[in-house]
């Protein structure tokens, strides 16, 4: 924990709101210059690797170099992404979004920046072999670690690194999707999980900086151009519904089966290292019948936009195909998001289902457009938990009010189910996984992660079931406590003892008599929720913390401790939800 | 050494010492029409008379084959040859033609060395850029007298616009049109025509007008087919609708959607017989005077900036001709730049896939 939490800002408003400016420009800028790098050196590799359509075609008359080409790239990615995974990043799983709203929600440690910068390169890899796999994933942790380098500057402001680190992932969505206001609400509601002003601020600031950056200096293209007439008939609303609530059957199979083949990969026997270049080998094939899942696919995205594009059959076919190696591709660790796939996913099953409606041909409907979109929005925004950013990021991309209509009520009827049958998103069940769960909001998720030892004492009174209850009441009522823990001879814990065990007892019975040999015992491992929760059912006011290898006694937890740390940290939630600048 | 063979010798030497005594040559290929008409005007006329030189124009009409072809022994030799930059590419990677020395370029007027002058995109390993050309779609007036073509969508729309198109018989330009019609953007149509996807869609929307085309071959075409009422519609080069518009006075108007971009290309063959000759002539024709005078015959860009400054009246009409280059902004916003490294890699591919596709017609 973080010690500046508490300490108050040590500047005048005017300093602060400078400061925070200055550093939500600068991390604007530097993001923009690095998300516009990582995405180029994708488009770079993609090129010099045969992977990008327009250089494969120039192989089409050379059917067998093309096989070797398409099977062979991602497979020799594959086995350079296990190796740089496995051998350069500390926890040796490539980092994400996940890892970021962990350290601005627990202001905990950021992953080491060596680990963060190989991750970043093995997704610049996995992208650039063709893996399917998401780049914004990868460029949401890049803004994080350039937000995360504002701690160098040691600047006593509370809660900065959170601020910084926010600003950092509103710039990279800035900038990669080319949508500023998408970009702030995304960190506010993806990472920060709220909307104070005080972060409020740096991060419109980065999110501006970042896009006006990418788009005035560097002159990027606009990612997704849409032509939409409008939509022609008011019913067609009930099929965006409709939409939406089949995209959040989608959008909950798509993330249960890469979390199952995360869960599957970790059991097999195939090493590690060695995986991703298995998931590449079996992309590289499948590849070779339908080219459309390799990579981004930034083609097949546009060609859902058009009508009569593909046949419905097709579509089905690449929209399986698809998800089965996006979900191979990511649990056997290629490094990279979910978020683009899913995207296409998205759109093909939003062009599937405006195809079948076209074939029925039982009411009239403004094209396949719309009902694309809704698709993608509809599949991609249970994943990522971020409805808001999605339903900007529609109006952002088409600049059309009609088109945003749609997708939102897409996204409102799929956000809603998914949200019941699955969770929030994939990030908060793989972080629940990992001990951080947040389905009951941050207050509950922050004291039920960890370990309970920071609030573990080691200095107290300690009883041997021989002491007179006599001379342990007087010692307990001295100390103002009610109860106490008993050790035996083997300096093991062996009962526990309340000041009302005792009354109306002769002062001489030895303790052993009246303890209760049942003690609650925490661990190392057992978490401020839980403790929270067993002192509540239990009548004493202390635990013991044993070591769950070697059973020693570690210290003591007192109620009261829990009940401060379980207050600061509400109160922490509270300031940093509340602050002004 | 034989009588025969001696026979020979004398021949040749007879040959040789002939061709000194007369004049030199220099053998141009080019395209037809009001192009090759005002390049004779205004480049192989003067040039003649300067370097007291004759100029045998050849005809040519894009593509690489018939490059090939003078490869073969007994085919009379071309020097110079005007082409479009796709085509220079690909013949450039053949081998058909030589690497251009850059050194041949006259600096302009103020002194500014050729490597500033030249637009950038000019330059080529095997030869110079030397203008910008728009192939356009364009309808003959007098078939639309209430609503009129606007957008490449409606020259495949045949039921809002009936009546015959005049179409290049060439993969080239029709692939891309077909494409915006589906209203994707300029700067993804290589991508997705990249893709059997891509080719599956343009053969879809060349399905719609199968039975609607009258092929052309030569660059005066499409202005002949509409001028006798042949066609309604047609592409073609901005410069013959122009010329045909301005000096002919036939009803043609250009649509401003969708103009195809391209460079014409000076390029020396590889088994020219006056490489030095050929060079002295390239330097001549893309000196900033000389461009100046072929723009305001023909609203074509020029590819020197102190060329493009110069632009003025068109020679013919006293009409300013600025407006009507292919680079002007009063032209159109959906402009394609021809991608010509993708099509050098891909001229098998689209030829196979087009020859398919026109021996599938009337199935």
């Amino acid at each position: 924990m973080n010690e500046s939490e508490s300490s108050p800002a040590h500047y005048g408003v005017v300093t602060t709101i400078l400061l925070l400016a200055g550093l939500g420009s600068t991390i604007g800028i530097i993001v923009s210059i690095l998300a516009i790098g990582f995405l180029e050196g994708i488009a770079w590799l993609n090129t010099e690797f045969l992977i990008a359509p327009h250089e494969r075609i120039q192989l089409e008359t050379r059917p067998l170099i093309l096989a070797l080409v398409v099977i062979g790239v991602p497979a020799v990615g594959g086995l350079i992404v296990g190796f740089i995974i496995y051998y350069f990043v500390s926890v040796r799983r490539p980092l994400g979004p996940p890892d970021t709203i962990l350290v601005v929600q627990t202001r905990g440690t950021p992953q080491p920046l060596g680990s963060g910068i190989m991750s970043t390169l093995a997704a610049m890899i996995s992208l650039g072999c063709g893996a399917s796999v998401g780049q914004y994933g990868p460029l949401v942790y890049l803004g994080s670690i350039v937000g995360s380098l504002a701690n160098v500057l040691k600047l006593k402001v509370p809660n900065l690194q959170a601020i910084c680190i926010a600003s950092g992932v509103a710039a990279a969505i800035s900038v990669s999707f080319n949508a500023p206001i998408a970009g702030m609400v995304f960190a506010h509601e993806v990472i920060l999980r709220h909307y104070a002003v005080k972060a409020f601020a740096p991060t419109t600031v980065a999110a501006a900086m970042g896009f006006i950056f990418a788009n005035v200096v560097f002159d990027r293209p606009p990612l997704f151009l849409v032509v939409f007439e409008g939509i022609q008939h008011g019913y067609e609303f009930i099929f965006f519904a409709l939409i939406g609530i089949l995209g959040a059957f989608v959008a909950v199979g798509f993330s249960k089966g890469v979390l199952y083949c995360q869960n599957y990969a970790s059991r097999s026997r195939i090493p590690a290292a060695l995986r991703p270049m298995v998931a590449g080998t079996i992309l590289g094939v499948v590849a070779l019948q339908i080219p459309d899942v390799l990579g981004i696919g930034q083609e097949t995205l546009r060609f859902a936009t058009i009508d009569n594009a593909f046949e419905i059959n097709e579509l089905a076919l690449i929209i399986i195909a698809k998800v089965a190696v996006t979900i191979l591709c990511l649990g056997f660790g290629f490094a990279g998001g979910v978020f683009s796939p899913i995207l296409l996913i998205g759109i093909l099953f939003g062009a599937l289902c405006g195809s079948v409606l076209d074939q029925l041909q039982i009411v009239g409907h403004s094209g396949v457009v719309p009902y694309a979109i809704c698709g993608m929005m509809a599949a991609t925004s249970p994943v990522i938990g971020a409805p808001l950013a999605m339903i900007l990021i529609v109006f952002e991309l088409t600049r059309n009010y009609d088109l945003t209509i749609a997708a939102m009520v897409a996204v409102v009827f799929s956000n809603l189910l998914a949200s019941r049958i699955f969770g929030r998103s994939m990030f908060d069940i793989q972080l629940a996984a990992r001990g951080f769960d947040l389905t009951l909001g941050r207050i509950s998720a922050i004291i039920s992660y960890g370990s309970i030892t920071h609030i573990m004492r080691s200095e107290y009174p300690r009883f041997h079931p021989d002491d007179k209850i006599g001379k342990v009441a007087f010692q307990l009522a001295h100390i103002g406590r009610t109860a106490g823990i008993i050790i035996g001879d083997n300096d093991r814990v062996v009962g526990i003892v309340h000041v009302g065990d005792c009354t109306g007892l002769a002062p001489t019975t030895p303790l052993g008599d009246v303890m209760n040999r049942n003690t609650m015992r925490f661990s190392e491992s057992t978490n401020v929720g839980e403790a929270l929760e067993a002192f509540r059912q239990s009548k004493y006011e202390v635990a013991p913390v044993i070591s769950s290898k070697s059973q020693d006694l570690l210290g003591v937890v007192y109620e009261s401790d829990v009940i401060s740390e379980y207050r600061r940290v509400s109160d922490r939630i509270r300031n940093e939800e509340n602050e002004p600048i | 050494m034989n009588r025969y063979s001696l026979a020979i010798l004398m021949v040749s030497l007879l040959t040789v010492s002939n061709g000194w005594a007369q004049d030199d040559e220099l053998t141009i290929s080019s395209w037809g029409g009001s192009y090759v008409a005002a390049q004779s005007e205004v480049f192989f006329e003067p040039f003649e008379k300067e370097h007291n030189v004759r100029i045998n124009l050849r005809p040519y009409n894009g593509g690489i084959a018939p490059l090939e072809l003078l490869e073969n022994p007994g085919h009379a030799s071309w020097d110079v040859i005007d082409m479009t930059e796709s085509d220079a590419l690909a013949a450039c990677n053949h081998r058909l033609i030589a690497e251009f020395d850059r050194s041949i370029l006259h600096p302009a007027a103020d002194g500014t060395p050729p490597r500033k002058d030249f637009v950038r995109s000019s330059f080529f390993k095997c030869g110079i850029g030397h203008l910008s050309y728009a192939t356009v779609l364009a309808y003959d007036e007098r078939a639309f007298a209430a609503i009129k073509p606007n957008s490449v969508a409606d020259f495949f729309d045949i039921e809002r616009f009936p009546g015959k198109r005049a179409i290049q018989r060439t993969p080239k330009g029709i692939m891309e049109w077909a494409m915006l019609s589906y209203n994707v953007p300029v700067r993804q149509i290589y991508d997705l025509l990249s893709t059997k996807r891509g080719f599956r869609l343009v053969t879809h929307r060349l399905n719609q007008i199968r039975d609607h085309i009258v092929w052309w071959d030569e660059g005066h075409e499409p202005v002949e087919l509409l001028r006798e009422g042949k066609v309604v519609m047609a592409s073609g080069f901005n410069g013959r609708f122009y010329d045909a518009r301005t000096n002919q006075n036939i009803p043609i108007t250009i649509i401003p959607d969708g103009q195809f971009l391209e460079l014409s290309v000076w390029t020396i063959h590889r088994q020219a017989r006056r490489p030095d000759l050929a060079a002295k002539f390239i330097g001549f024709a893309t000196s900033t005077e000389r461009m100046v005078a072929f723009s305001n015959t023909l609203p074509y860009g020029p590819t020197r900036k102190s060329a493009i400054d110069r632009i003025g009246l068109h020679a013919a009409s006293n009409a300013s001709i600025r407006e009507h280059l292919p680079m002007s902004e009063f032209a159109s916003n959906r402009r394609i730049r021809t991608d010509s490294e993708w099509y050098s890699g891909t001229e098998t591919l689209r030829n196979r896939w087009f020859n398919e596709w026109l021996n599938s017609a009337g199935e």
